[in-house]
């Protein structure tokens, strides 16, 4: 369909030639010859038909949301009564004078940086593993890698938050149990590794699906290639590297991108279920800030001012990843 | 084609631009709902002045929907259930909708903001702050109701309260409901068996924790590091009481310059390096949350937590066999002096904008009696804030609360001390989080109480 669509642009006739070509074999009505000759007034209303009910249920739950984040972040409120004061740039005079804001950056870039490491580097080798090795048991392994991604966020925070556990869990008692007392600690719980304790949960739970959009990419790459590789000499690792990476690539880069998109705007879930933030803002991410801002400390309009942050460093990162990531598309 | 595109451009266009309008113009509007709504608050006031004397002559006139908001915690909700169906009996033309559960401050917060409050709202727990309420105006003046209420002995309300309701430029815009307050427990069976020394000073205090901590191989001393400020009401508040009164209390509470860089305070804070340095905390605390620390607490991998009244009620599933609550004021005091109390208060008020403001004064005229005092007490384990409650005489009422409630009436063993108003969020946040790092031994008293004076300062500001 891409294809005949793409012709439209050159001329309009060819597009419905062809597609009037395609709608062989189907009901007389679709073939009808008036669909040649079509008026712009129907074109227009087909368009109509298609974009407006989905440009107004992205306007009412997504551009109104946005611009009421904007406008409340130039008032004075409280967010839970309806007194408000216009106050212009005070809440960003204040972002800019906060210690605690350049921390909450810091902290959420490192979860970016570690995630985007950690999940691709296993998903790819997870990946590679369970669609060129051969192994019988891919589609178990595929099941429980993607497992922890139908657990709800919540429930994994929670089940960490017991693994953690200081006297109970099982980091601690693993450790123990291998003579590694001195490297049992209060993990969660100390200033010091209650961040890189996020790490792990993190790429826990966000394996599963990179793992199945890589899979889905690999399995997708012609056999032959391989084999071509193969019989020119080259050994598995090369094939990783100049047949299956460099196809893969559009997989990776999206992948890339959505990690950075969702740990922008959802890393705060988990701090926010295993350590609030804590202790001593040692865990605050810029989403878990403004929640406690927002709705802990009742300054709602500074709240709205660090979502507007959030939304410009977002859109910043991404287009720098993507200028990062641009590649020609590799086609052999 | 270009001519398509064009159009197209200008039906995106249009739309974004209607988006816009519809996002901001639709904020205009309520603001502008919310002024309206301001002036009729006034006449509406007068007018629920002028009833008043009608609402508590007879019962007769009091009818239609009364809509009560209630948090439901640690001390559950049979005694709600108990009065709002006597209340019923008492007025049966008044059809009462309840407003009740865990998460009912967030459940109600949009019809707060959108100026259709409840018309009764005890304020408790999570996402509820009477601070908050009445700086933004949302609660009625009660200065002139609160006159006439007595109690069914005849008794004035307000001269029968164990702590008077908070002001606000003097005047009164909520009646404390429930007395809680903050004290240490103990689990009095694990120290009768074993012969440890129930603390009275600061002093005992460290060498009972060093003993435990000696003989049971814990850290003695537990608290949510989620929440530091269970810590700052818990323990510092009874603290700075004893070492400044009245006047210490309030400085530190509204951030007062020089207040908590001043010597008593710093005192204080050296007491809680002490502690850290000594290894009295668990070493676990700073990610434990509310439930995950009182449970640690019933599970004896800790000897003491400093929590409210709640707790007995709010872990009654999970006691173990054998456990006995103990109770005592946090002991921060210096030796031969007595302990000291900071109530923790939560208020009944009503709303500013009540749609049926005699019904909500009825109610709250008929829920502060004494016979509901010592119901109170039976159903939560907790005390009601009315003086002469004779709780010794239901067999229904825990010991540990028929003990403080005499200790916090005998002046010789307890001191009582007021804060004007609970700590403000914005204060008392950054200071808990500066107090987090002292308990877990990354800083010291004095740059906590540096870290402290520059929250203080920022508040000010």
């Amino acid at each position: 369909m891409l294809r005949e669509y793409t012709g439209a642009d050159e001329n309009d006739s060819i597009r419905w030639t062809k597609v009037s070509e395609m709608m062989d074999g189907k009901p007389s009505f679709l073939r009808k010859s008036d669909w040649m000759v079509q008026s712009s007034k129907q074109k227009y209303i087909f368009l109509a038909f298609c974009l407006v009910p989905t440009f107004i249920m992205f306007c009412i739950f997504t551009l109104y949301p946005l611009f009421s984040g904007l406008y409340y972040s130039f008032f004075d409120w409280s967010g839970a009564s309806a007194n408000r004061e216009f106050v212009g740039f005070d809440n960003y005079v204040r972002l800019f004078n906060d210690a605690i804001i350049p921390r909450t950056i810091i902290h959420d870039y490192f979860l970016v940086a570690t995630k985007i490491i950690g999940i691709m580097i296993m998903a790819l080798f997870f990946a590679v593993a369970l669609t060129q090795l051969k192994i019988k048991e891919a589609p178990f392994y595929r099941i429980v890698f993607f497992f922890p991604n139908i657990m709800s966020v919540v429930v994994i925070g929670i089940l960490w938050t017991f693994i953690y556990n200081p006297s109970m869990g099982l980091v601690n008692s693993g450790l123990e149990f291998l003579g590694l007392e001195s490297l049992a600690r209060p993990w969660l719980g100390s200033e010091t590794w209650a961040l890189p304790s996020l790490v792990l949960p993190s790429i826990w739970a966000g394996i599963g699906l990179f793992l199945l959009m890589l899979m889905g990419g690999i399995s997708n790459i012609s056999k032959s290639y391989y084999e071509a590789a193969e019989i020119d000499g080259a050994t598995e690792w090369q094939q990783f590297w100049k047949v299956t990476l460099p196809l893969i690539w559009p997989q990776i880069k999206i992948s890339v991108l959505y990690i950075i998109i969702t740990t922008l705007n959802g890393s705060f879930i988990l701090v926010q279920v295993m350590t609030g933030g804590g202790p001593n803002n040692a865990t605050h991410v810029m989403g878990s800030y403004l929640y406690q801002q927002a709705f802990e400390q009742y300054n709602f309009g500074y709240g709205a001012t660090i979502g507007v942050m959030i939304l410009v460093l977002s859109l910043i990162t991404v287009l720098f990843f993507q200028f990062l990531m641009r590649r020609e598309k590799v086609e052999y | 084609m270009k001519r398509m595109n064009g159009k197209l451009l200008l039906l995106f266009i249009a739309m974004f631009m209607l988006a816009f309008v519809v996002a901001c113009g639709g904020n205009g509007d309520t603001e502008e709902a919310g002024t309206d709504t301001d002036d009729t608050e006034d006449t509406e006031d007068t007018d629920g002045s002028s009833d008043d004397g009608g609402a508590s002559d007879g019962d007769g006139e009091i009818s239609g929907d009364l809509e009560i908001q209630y948090f439901v915690g640690g001390y559950g909700d049979s005694w709600w259930k108990e009065v709002i169906s006597d209340f019923q009996e008492e007025y049966p033309d008044v059809n009462i909708i309840e407003h009740a559960g865990p998460n009912i401050n967030e459940e109600m917060r949009s019809r707060w903001v959108a100026n259709d409050p409840p018309d009764v709202v005890y304020i408790d727990g999570a996402g509820s702050s009477e601070t908050q309420m009445v700086e933004d105006g949302q609660l009625m003046n009660l200065d002139e109701f609160v006159q006439d209420i007595e109690l069914e002995n005849g008794d004035a309300l307000l001269d029968s309260f164990i702590v008077e309701p908070a002001t606000y430029d003097g005047e009164i815009y909520s009646l404390p409901l429930v007395f809680d307050t903050w004290g240490t427990w103990y689990d009095r069976a694990l120290f009768e068996e074993k012969g440890y020394e129930v603390p009275t000073d600061f002093e005992s205090f460290m060498s009972s924790m060093e003993e435990i901590k000696e003989a049971e191989g814990i850290d003695p001393f537990v608290t949510s590091g989620q929440h530091p400020y269970y810590f700052l009401r818990g323990m510092l508040n009874p603290a700075f009481g004893a070492a400044g009164g009245d006047e210490l209390l309030a400085d530190v509470t509204t951030g007062a310059e020089g207040a908590w860089t001043s010597e008593p305070v710093v005192e204080i804070m050296e007491k809680v390096e002490r502690m850290a340095q000594e290894g009295m905390f668990d070493s676990g605390l700073g990610a434990l949350n509310h439930t995950q620390s009182q449970m640690n607490f019933l599970l004896h991998d800790n000897a003491f937590v400093p929590v409210g009244f709640w707790l007995p009620n709010e872990m009654a599933n999970d006691i173990p066999e054998g456990f006995e609550f103990g109770f005592i004021p946090s002991p921060m005091q210096d030796p031969g002096e007595p302990y000291a109390i900071v109530p923790d208060l939560r208020p009944l008020a009503i709303a500013e904008n009540a749609e049926n403001p005699e019904a909500a004064k009825a109610f709250v005229e008929f829920v502060f009696t004494r016979e509901y005092a010592l119901s109170f007490s039976e159903h939560t384990g907790a005390i009601m804030n009315l003086t002469d409650v004779d709780l010794s005489q239901s067999d229904d009422v825990p010991v540990y609360l028929t003990e403080a409630n005499e200790m916090i009436n005998d002046p010789e063993q307890v001191q009582i001390y007021h804060m004007p108003h609970p700590m403000s969020a914005d204060l008392e946040q950054p200071i808990g989080d500066a107090l987090m790092s002292l308990m877990l031994g990354n800083s010291t008293a004095e740059e906590f109480v540096e870290a402290a004076e520059a929250a203080a300062a920022n508040y000010r500001n």
